[in-house]
């Protein structure tokens, strides 16, 4: 990663100076909102299939037990192997996705028995998984940088103090030797002892002795006053490159598998017959799921990524009828709703709206994962509220329109078959119509105002009477319901 | 010299599948001579479904061999077209008819290849064909029954198969529709491919199909419907338990 992190830099310093990447990278807000974008992004790709596959709460289940795997894989290269692992370690990575994948055929195994089914096999499993790791924890694992906070929520903030450090000019080591001009030097008397020889004691030896001599990096010499040089330093947050990489995978294997993945979620059957392997790609994208919750672990915590996976794909859903939209969809929306979730837990909406200013002496730092979520959710209940096909704003004026035509045929119905019959005096006088349909007179004179406006009826002394685009609008709807189309 | 007999269509020996110990179906040889229009019928539970995904592998075999044309499925799959029951799917998925249709294609196009302009235009044409080609950009989830019938019906001629499986192709659909599909399996047969249809409605069993396998756990009869679609074939197939108590027990 550091390597990776390494070309990157150098690639944007083709475009912007180092100071400019600093500014850049010292802001929290745009480190959280990248890394809570790429987060969204990530899960909010894959999360599309978990969504259509009905698979929502293996997520679920997954960014739990891969806990285990962390706890399993950091035990046993630090123990065993003496390595420090952090969270972006390729072991723990791999441990992760183990547990990732065992937990789904340890559910299918289960739900093969047959004696438990569907969920609650998926129930059974994963907390008996979890409850090992927390035991491991608690056991084995007094030092490891695991705390309940960050299992259920995890702390964007760390992601961004959790960083590489990448030195390009003035990056030589600073050796402090007794002669360098930054030396502290003293005298030290070196067979004093408390009670035995007095520094003030002729028999008193003195060295000379440097308190700060030694090699130290230029970061540390630079930031100690021990050298004029101060060097070219790029501080860079490890969850962007680990997440970035892990987006990156999850793009391409949606690229690449596209056609596959569509045929296996929609008809695994045919997929099967046809000769693809649906299994594999299951295992596959559960796999990059557990991989995509263990990037996110320290960012958004494992009770929260779940929602990372299912609200912008739920939200895209609803917007569209078209795969390719949805993942398109999801991740932009996932992304949006990252940061308007940091401006959440910031009150500080897009940098110029401060609402907590608003109400004098709150002081508003909340959690920006849960904060983030909470936008998710309220991008989804927009996309509930105004999706101009399903939503239920446009279901509700969709109904409401259907309900005026079918009141507007009624009445023209009833009027047709009406106005040239003897009884045409008393079935069309406008003051006692609605008797005839069992409506209230206000709901009638309503309709009447409508098809009048509409130039579809005319009203003449007290009688009403179809104009002649009426008679051929209620004709033309007759001959609908006969024909039933 | 050139062997002069036709290969058998689809060839069954001795299948047994079981769900656990349970037998679901039993022991069967079955052999379809090709360019036939053949129906499967038997109760509920009888293992029709269960035949047809054991010959495609989809549910594994406790016994017994399937060819077709004298083949492994593995080497012929391409020749197999499968239309599954309409209700094994999400009918809510989002994608459009054409694209259901072009799915049968992809076995032909293999991995990671995406259906081009050729593709389009064979759905499209496999679209006219089942009059659907009005709604090929509509959203399956709009469709009625009837019409989601047809759109399976299309993706499965796209595939071009010589052999195709259909599972209730007529389950909960308008008459329009039935006769509509018989019209598309009667042309599938004048083109010499064989068609094995499941099938629930034994009044038209005579008229729609040639041949016929009746079938409970174990096979009662196959054969050409005038010969093997017999009253006494049917009450052994529906009318008395003993043949499926022997089975499970």
């Amino acid at each position: 990663m550091y390597g990776l992190e390494q070309v990157i830099i150098q690639f944007l310093l083709n475009f912007t100076s180092q100071e400019s990447i600093n500014t850049i990278l010292n802001d929290p807000r745009i480190v959280a909102i990248i890394i809570g974008g790429l987060v969204a992004a990530s899960g909010g790709l894959l999360g599309v299939f978990l969504k259509l596959r009905h698979m929502s709460l293996t997520t679920d289940a997954i960014s739990h037990t891969i806990l285990l795997g962390i706890v399993v894989a950091f035990i046993v290269m630090s123990s065993i192997l003496g390595l420090e692992p952090d969270l972006s370690s390729p072991g723990l990575i791999l441990g992760a996705a183990l547990a990732g994948v065992g937990t789904v055929i340890l559910t299918e195994l289960v739900q093969r028995s047959g004696l438990i089914k569907g969920d609650t096999a998926l129930g059974l499993v994963f907390p008996l998984l979890f409850a090992i790791a927390v035991l491991l924890v608690s056991r084995f694992t007094s030092n490891i940088h695991l705390d309940n906070d960050s299992v259920i929520v995890g702390e964007i903030g760390v992601a961004w103090a959790n960083t590489n450090t990448h030195c390009y000019t003035g990056c030589e080591d600073v050796v402090i030797t007794p002669e360098h001009p930054a030396a502290r030097v003293g005298r030290v008397c070196t067979n004093c002892s408390p009670g035995g020889i007095n520094p003030r004691s002729p028999e008193a030896v003195f060295t000379e002795q440097c308190s700060n001599c030694g090699t130290y990096n230029a970061a540390e010499a630079w930031a100690q006053g021990l050298t004029d040089v101060q060097p070219l330093l790029v501080l860079w947050p490890r969850s962007i490159t680990t997440m970035g990489v892990i987006t990156l995978l999850n793009v391409a294997f949606i690229l690449i598998f596209y056609k596959e993945l569509k045929l296996a979620s929609f008809d695994a059957a045919l997929a099967r017959a046809l000769g693809f392997k649906p299994g594999w790609l299951h295992y596959t994208l559960m796999i990059l799921v557990s991989i995509t919750a263990v990037g996110a672990f320290d960012a958004v915590g494992a009770v929260l990524v779940v929602a990372f996976f299912i609200i912008p794909p739920a939200t895209a859903y609803l917007l569209t009828h078209r795969l390719g939209w949805m993942l398109i969809l999801s991740p932009f929306l996932g992304a949006i709703s990252a940061l308007v979730g940091y401006d959440l837990a910031r009150a500080n909406l897009l940098g110029w709206l401060p609402f907590s200013e608003l109400i004098p002496g709150l002081t508003w730092n909340t959690s920006i994962s849960a904060a983030m979520v909470i936008a998710q959710f309220i991008v989804f209940l927009l996309a509930w509220a105004l999706s101009p096909e399903q939503g239920f704003v446009a279901a509700m004026l969709r109904r409401q329109n259907q309900r005026r035509h079918f009141e507007d045929q009624v009445v023209m119905g009833h009027i047709l078959n009406h106005q040239e019959t003897l009884e045409a005096s008393q079935e069309l006088a406008t003051d006692t119509l609605h008797q005839h349909f069992r409506w209230t007179p206000a709901r009638t004179q309503q309709v009447l105002r409508r098809l009048r406006r509409l130039q579809l009826i005319v009203i003449t002394q007290n009688r009403v009477q179809l104009t002649e685009p009426g008679v051929r609008a209620a004709l033309s709807f007759e001959q609908t319901l006969r024909t039933g189309s | 010299m050139p062997d002069q007999t036709p290969p058998i269509a689809l060839d069954i020996e001795d299948l047994t599948v079981a769900y656990r110990s349970q037998p679901v179906v039993w022991d069967l040889d079955l052999h379809v001579p090709p360019g036939v229009l053949m129906a499967i019928v038997g109760p509920n539970g009888a293992g029709k479904s269960t035949l047809i995904k054991a010959a495609l592998g989809l549910v594994p075999r406790a016994a017994g061999s399937v060819h077709f044309f004298g083949k492994p499925y593995d080497e012929v799959r391409l020749r197999v077209g499968y239309v599954p029951q309409r209700g094994s799917v999400d009918w809510d998925f989002p994608t459009t008819v054409l694209d259901l249709t072009l799915m049968g294609l992809y076995g032909k196009l293999g991995w990671i290849r995406r259906p081009g302009r050729a593709e389009f235009d064979r759905a499209m044409h496999a679209l006219e064909q089942v009059g659907l080609q009005d709604f090929a950009h509509r959203q399956i989830g709009q469709l009625s029954g009837g019409q989601q019938q047809r759109s399976f019906i299309a993706r499965a001629l796209v595939q071009d198969a010589d052999l195709y499986f259909m599972d209730e192709p007529f389950a909960a659909v308008d008459a329009v529709t039935e006769a509509a599909i018989v019209n598309l399996l009667q042309e599938l047969r004048s083109l010499q491919r064989t068609v094995i249809v499941v099938h629930h409605d034994l009044d038209t069993v005579t008229d729609y199909f040639d041949h016929v396998t009746l079938l409970n756990v174990e096979l009662i009869a196959s054969g050409p419907t005038t010969e093997a679609f017999t009253e006494a074939n049917i009450r052994r197939t529906y009318g008395s338990r003993t043949l499926k108590a022997l089975g499970v027990s």
